[in-house]
């Protein structure tokens, strides 16, 4: 099958490895990607922060793209963009003179039927159906992840249908187990890494993520994992320094959920792009022989 | 903790409030001040104001103290406070109110490198629709540095030099950071909805 895929500019940038992984461990699992024209980016937390107007209008260009393209469903694997399509979608589902002052501005108008998909909401079915346990490998024996959701899998700043727990989600735990990794149970899992508060507010940010660290180490876990690339470029980018600041021994890879499936259904970390992460993440794979 | 007193102003509470009500979209009379709110934030203790206090600031009408308080910089829009209100109030979209208000009112921000962050992404998204790390970068260090030589604050720079060279050098190593242009080509489509929003900004 195809699906619409919104990769948004991290992915095509700092977290390109997200992307190619995505794409290939779909494509495996028989869901093609299928990049939706001309996307813009959708303003993120900064609009929100500082523009409601635009906050709305710059993922409903996107949403008017997606939903001329004629699939029924698009994938956005970013915990931002997912957040901010979703979020707008909701408030032209309620606002139509907003509706009509931003369609006015578009030359593909926002229907409001393409139906917006986190990248656990594809993979956690298919590790329920037994579809992903049947592509497997390699069975990810002797990894202990520690799920990491960050904010915007749960929360959102409007009512939304949630489709996994709010404090407790257990997506990526699902997935993980039918892997047949040993996720673990923790403390830390939707509490906030700082976000973009590691570049403009640095000591807070690096603090919340050192809380997150020592939780996971206490708990036993020997990696992250996550769906979210702030959250993953966060921890992996800046854990040299919360190590250092915070005395913390212990130095954990924090893989993308898409790389932990890839390389149980055998794709190579070549293919996966392991060697991009800052925080080394091919050395507990060889050791717990795996690669 | 000490706290300072809030100043209760009857006659500017219910513009005040109000304002904020039908910008938020948050219903913050409902506020009973039960605090889940406080104990969940993972910024409060550092800001110092927790989101019952800020809503508190509101309804007593202090507007002063409600634009210049920590939490409303400092809020990271994690979206706790409201995921555990039992009145549904989402205070980040209270502090993101504030913060549109601090700069409409051309408040010096109590922390500038927030607002140059937001207002360089902003920025640097409307050129090309898309948002490249590298033209976001030289943006946010140039309003970081313009703020920190207008408050004779050198350290800041350097500071702030060192970190992203830091960044830079092991994002470049790990093939992470990228030097082509992203570009929406049907740019004119994206700059009109900047104008629109500018247009409704200057009504």
């Amino acid at each position: 099958m195809e699906i619409a895929y919104y990769p948004g500019c991290t992915l095509h940038a700092s977290s390109e490895l997200y992307d190619i992984q995505s794409k290939l461990v779909f494509r495996k699992l028989g869901v093609e990607l299928k990049e939706i024209e001309d996307w813009n980016c959708c303003g993120a937390t900064s609009a929100e922060k500082t523009d409601e107007f635009l906050s709305i209008a710059l993922p409903a260009r996107n949403l008017g793209i997606a939903d001329a393209s004629g699939f029924s469903e698009m994938v956005i694997p970013c915990s931002s963009c997912y957040s901010r399509t979703l979020v707008s979608q909701k408030k032209l589902a309620g606002d139509p003179a907003l509706l009509e002052s931003i369609n006015a501005e578009l030359t593909q108008k926002v229907s409001g039927k393409i139906k917006i998909r986190s990248i656990l909401e594809l993979l956690v079915p298919r590790a329920q159906s037994g579809l992903i346990g049947e592509k497997i490998i390699k069975k990810l024996e002797g990894l202990k992840p520690a799920c990491y959701y960050g904010c915007l899998m749960t929360r959102f700043p409007c009512d939304m249908e949630v489709p996994d727990n709010v404090e407790n989600p257990q997506g990526m735990e699902i997935v993980c187990s039918a892997l047949g990794a040993k996720p673990l149970d923790w403390a830390y899992k939707t509490d906030c890494c700082g976000a973009a508060a590691s570049v403009n507010d640095a000591e807070m940010s690096l603090s919340l993520m050192s809380k997150i660290m020592k939780d996971a180490v206490a708990r036993g876990a020997n990696c992250f994992v996550s769906t979210c690339p702030m959250c993953q470029f966060n921890l992996d980018a800046y854990q040299e320094e919360i190590r250092e600041k915070y005395g913390i021994a212990e130095r954990l890879p924090v893989y993308f959920i898409t790389e932990l499936v890839g390389i149980a259904m055998g794709l190579s970390p070549h293919e996966m792009q392991i060697d991009r992460h800052f925080t080394e993440a091919t050395g507990l794979l060889k050791e717990l022989e795996l690669i | 903790m000490t706290t300072t007193a809030i100043k209760y102003e009857p006659d500017l509470s219910k513009p005040l409030l109000h304002e904020i009500m039908e910008r938020s979209g948050q219903n913050l009379p409902a506020c009973y001040q039960c605090r889940r709110c406080a104990a969940g934030c993972p910024v409060g203790v550092e800001a110092g104001v927790t989101p019952d206090r800020l809503i508190r600031m509101i309804l007593l009408g202090d507007r002063e103290e409600a634009m210049n308080n920590l939490l409303v910089w400092k809020c990271l829009s994690c979206f706790t406070c409201g995921a555990r209100c039992p009145n549904n109030i989402q205070t980040a979209r209270i502090t993101e109110t504030l913060k549109q208000m601090a700069k409409e009112a051309h408040t010096e921000p109590l922390l500038p490198k927030v607002a140059a962050f937001h207002n360089a992404f902003m920025k640097a998204t409307s050129h090309f629709g898309r948002f490249n790390e590298v033209e976001f970068m030289g943006i946010y260090e140039l309003e970081n540095t313009a703020s920190a030589v207008k408050r004779g604050n050198l350290k800041i720079i350097t500071d702030e030099i060192k970190a992203s060279s830091r960044l830079g050098l092991a994002m470049i190593r790990k093939r992470r950071l990228h030097f082509r242009l992203a570009r929406v080509r049907n740019l004119a489509e994206v700059k009109a909805l900047y104008k629109k929003s500018r247009q409704q900004t200057d009504r």
